[in-house]
């Protein structure tokens, strides 16, 4: 097995140096072009004496340079961390100070770049890709094309040591003190995308219309895997207007496509896939939360000839544990199937004890995908990696064939679009606002994204504070699809006896104003 | 209330959070500012169909009808004329 996803990468470069790998608006970059971006950004890095597992921030959104500089950093042994391009500068602060990154490579046009580069002054080297905001200091970042640009490529890829080294940090939430880093290993990565390589049955000839972030496990998995069999990719960067996603289906003859429920859930509510030729499209994959049944029967009709690939995963897990075999959706709808290969599934009760066929318990997973850990968290690390086995908090049952289908998530988190939001992030952004006494975060149901965001309130007596008042505050200081969509003012929160507030009388009771 | 400002003030309400007219240009695109996600927009064409009593068709949501309060208010003005 390849010891990283560099070896992976150059099997493709030296089978297909001329071969297209990404197209991007109008750009379109060879594998050998890649490959040199690549190495002149591990040649800047080395310039810059980077050690082993040296952090290195990247906050552009998908591109050609996005996927240079992810490799290149690897290639210079280095972590890449690949950050929310739509988070707000006080997370991306938080994450890059947690993540000890010594370099930010960022798209100079970000509109927050400056406020991080003001709080992390000279803690960090910044590169600017693209034309910088009018903001910007000049003397505290430099141009890509004043560095990296004018280096001479290295391909040496001696820092990495061992498969066991780390190779990247997602970061899956971030405002309270503590960031929950996700460490993956060089190993970690390798097994995840040659396991889904093969269930998915990619190969040379797939070439797929990429809309999901590549910051996000889900989309750097599927980075991963087409470059690895010398697919390639076409970058959209967003699903604002779905009927252009499926004319550039259409017109870049593409064979596969990924989304997440709400991704499928707009195409199928807003456009008239059968005015399309999609002919070319051999598959397409969901994950990042159940998607409706009665959806995924809908896009099979009208699709006859794909092959949809439910899937279910965890950051913790690189990005994928389980896969349903499309010729299993009918029969199996509902289920988001067996453990993908080198993966093993255990369905447990509280004492870890595992559960027989249709008994509801919590999934457990062992694999060469599982994470190395939180990054400088070991505490918490030690609540999910028990035993040998990554707890997930999702329970689950498993059928008499082994099927596993979702029951709920054993803790309060809010899964909006595909995004895992933890409550207390939201609550404690709000509780800053003055005259606020309580506030419960909690996610509602909400027909395209699963689930949205509705605040509960408990104001000091005698304040008035409006609605807006509280969004634009988490406006400024939390990505968008954090903002909560409904706010309620109450006099007190509901609790149990023991002081704990009942969330879920807080969802069921809502009022949806 | 014209058309513009009625178009305007409810992107700075619902998306901006604000009231101060200077945040949002007629002209800025939506999806390049990050203004408007793809949820969102969805959002917007329910507040043109109950405001100006127009219906929005899946073929017409594109950018050049949607993407700017510019390119809204003349959408609306060609499809009321209808």
């Amino acid at each position: 097995m390849a010891n990283s996803l560099v070896e992976l990468l150059l099997n493709s470069v030296e089978k297909y140096p001329e071969k297209e790998v990404v197209a991007h608006k109008d750009r379109r970059v060879s594998y050998s072009r890649l490959w040199e971006d690549a190495c002149r950004v591990a040649g800047y890095l080395r310039d810059q004496n980077i050690n082993r597992e040296d952090r290195v921030g990247i906050l552009i959104e998908n591109s050609p340079e996005y996927i240079a500089m992810y490799y290149g950093v690897l290639i210079a042994g280095g972590a890449a961390v690949g950050l929310n391009s739509g988070a707000k500068a006080r997370d991306l602060v938080n994450w890059l100070r947690h993540s000890g990154a010594k370099w930010l490579f960022a798209q100079g046009s970000h509109p927050e770049l400056a406020e991080v580069i003001k709080a992390l002054g000279k803690e960090i080297t910044v590169v600017c890709v693209g034309a910088p905001d009018a903001q910007l200091d000049a003397s505290t970042y430099v141009k890509w094309e004043d560095s990296i640009g004018r280096t001479e490529p290295s391909n040496s890829i001696g820092n990495i040591t061992n498969s066991n080294q780390v190779a990247a940090i997602i970061y899956t939430s971030g405002t309270t003190g503590k960031p929950k880093g996700v460490t993956l290993s060089h190993r970690n990565l390798v097994a995840n995308t040659l396991s889904i390589i093969s269930y998915l049955e990619l190969q040379e000839t797939d070439r797929i219309l990429n809309v999901l972030p590549f910051h996000y496990s889900y989309g750097n998995s599927v980075l991963h895997t087409h470059l690895a069999v010398g697919g390639s990719l076409v970058l959209e960067n967003s699903l604002m207007y779905p009927q252009k996603i499926l004319q550039k289906m259409q017109s870049e003859k593409v064979t596969g496509f990924s989304g997440v429920p709400s991704t499928y859930a707009l195409l199928l509510s807003r456009t008239n896939l059968k005015e399309y030729d999609l002919s070319s499209i051999r598959y397409m994959t969901q994950a990042g939360g159940p998607m409706a049944p009665a959806s995924v029967e809908r896009f099979t009709r009208e699709l006859p000839h794909v092959r949809f690939f439910v899937m279910y995963g965890q950051t913790e897990a690189t990005a994928r544990l389980t896969w349903l075999p499309p010729e299993k959706l009918v029969e199996k709808l509902g289920s988001i199937g067996i453990p993908i290969p080198g993966v093993k599934i255990r369905i447990c009760d509280e004492h870890d004890r595992p559960v027989e066929s249709g008994v509801t318990g919590e999934i457990q997973v062992q694999g060469g995908n599982v994470m190395l850990g939180y990054w400088r968290d070991e505490e918490t690390t030690r609540t999910v990696l028990k035993d040998n086995w990554l707890h997930t908090g999702d329970l689950a049952h498993q059928d008499d064939d082994g099927y596993i289908y979702i029951d709920g998530r054993s803790s309060d988190m809010i899964k909006t679009g595909a995004n895992r939001v933890s409550p207390k992030e939201i609550e404690e952004v709000i509780l800053e606002l003055e005259g606020m006494e309580e506030v419960a975060a909690v996610g509602i149901p909400d027909e395209i994204l699963g689930q949205v965001i509705k605040v509960v309130v408990v104001l000091s007596p005698g304040v008035d504070l409006s609605k807006r008042a509280i969004q634009a505050h988490c406006h400024k200081n939390l990505a968008s699809y954090k903002i909560p969509k409904f706010i309620e003012f109450v006099s007190q929160l509901p609790k149990t006896s023991s002081g704990k507030v009942q969330r879920f009388l807080l969802q069921t009771e809502s009022l949806k104003n | 209330m014209s058309a513009e400002q009625k178009i305007r003030s409810y992107i700075l309400e619902n998306y901006l959070f604000t009231d101060d007219e200077s945040a949002l240009g007629s002209d800025d695109s939506f999806l390049e500012k990050g203004i408007i996600d793809s949820t969102g927009i969805l959002e917007v064409i329910h507040f043109l169909e109950d405001e100006f009593k127009v219906r929005v068709e899946d073929d017409e949501m594109v950018p050049e009808n949607l993407d700017s309060v510019n390119n809204i208010v003349q959408f609306v003005a060609k499809k009321q004329a209808i």
